[in-house]
């Protein structure tokens, strides 16, 4: 006899949109509202430091550009990344930050660990999520 | 902010440690868990950098 599922009911977006809206634009927010402070220290942490060391390291920061797949994956993608850090990326631009892409190892990891900021705060925002809809502990 | 340099052995230090305390966080549910995923992620992340490290130079040479 097959497994019965148990449904679980929604949570309404009002419950949880305000929430991973806040954890976009405040690495670490979410969870602090969810009062998961340690949670969104550790995570809000992180994305800080991952997206500081991409500006000390002069990352580029990627504009949405379209042309054959690889193009757009890579540039979408990397814009997708970049605005994912929420105020820091907001901030970096308001300021003028505009680094060139340029050839050079230093610049390429800045890049990168810009992106992976981003990422950071993708993940906090899915577990903010699942916390508040009660799917994780 | 001022500019910085980094080799690519810190870089990859510097990211191999955020990534592994991210991914425990957000992958494991008690604290014992994560801080054992967090130095299991970033040791084979050390072995994954040497190992690819002398894959290359053993191919160039």
């Amino acid at each position: 006899m097959p497994e019965a599922t148990l449904a679980q009911p929604d949570v309404p977006v009002s419950k949880w949109g305000p929430i991973v809206v806040l954890a976009w634009l405040l690495p670490g927010g979410g969870h602090v509202l969810l009062g998961r402070h340690v949670r969104g220290a550790i995570l809000g942490g992180s994305v800080l430091i991952a997206f500081l060391l991409g500006l000390a390291l002069r990352g580029s920061m990627f504009r949405p550009q379209t042309g054959d797949l690889l193009t757009t994956l890579i540039y979408c993608g990397g814009f997708l990344g970049n605005v994912s850090s929420g105020i820091l990326y907001l901030i970096a631009r308001w300021f003028g930050y505009d680094q060139p892409d340029m050839a050079g190892h230093s610049i390429d990891y800045g890049t990168k660990f810009l992106v992976i900021a981003g990422l950071f705060n993708i993940l906090a925002m899915v577990d903010a999520y699942e916390i508040a809809t009660k799917k994780k502990d | 902010m001022p500019k910085m340099t980094l080799t690519h052995f810190e870089a990859m230090l510097l990211m191999a440690a955020l990534i592994s305390l991210v991914l425990g966080v957000v992958s494991k549910k008690t604290d014992r868990e994560r801080i054992r995923y967090g130095i299991t992620s970033f040791g084979w992340f050390i072995v994954t950098v040497f190992g690819l490290g002398w894959l290359m130079y053993l191919g160039h040479r």
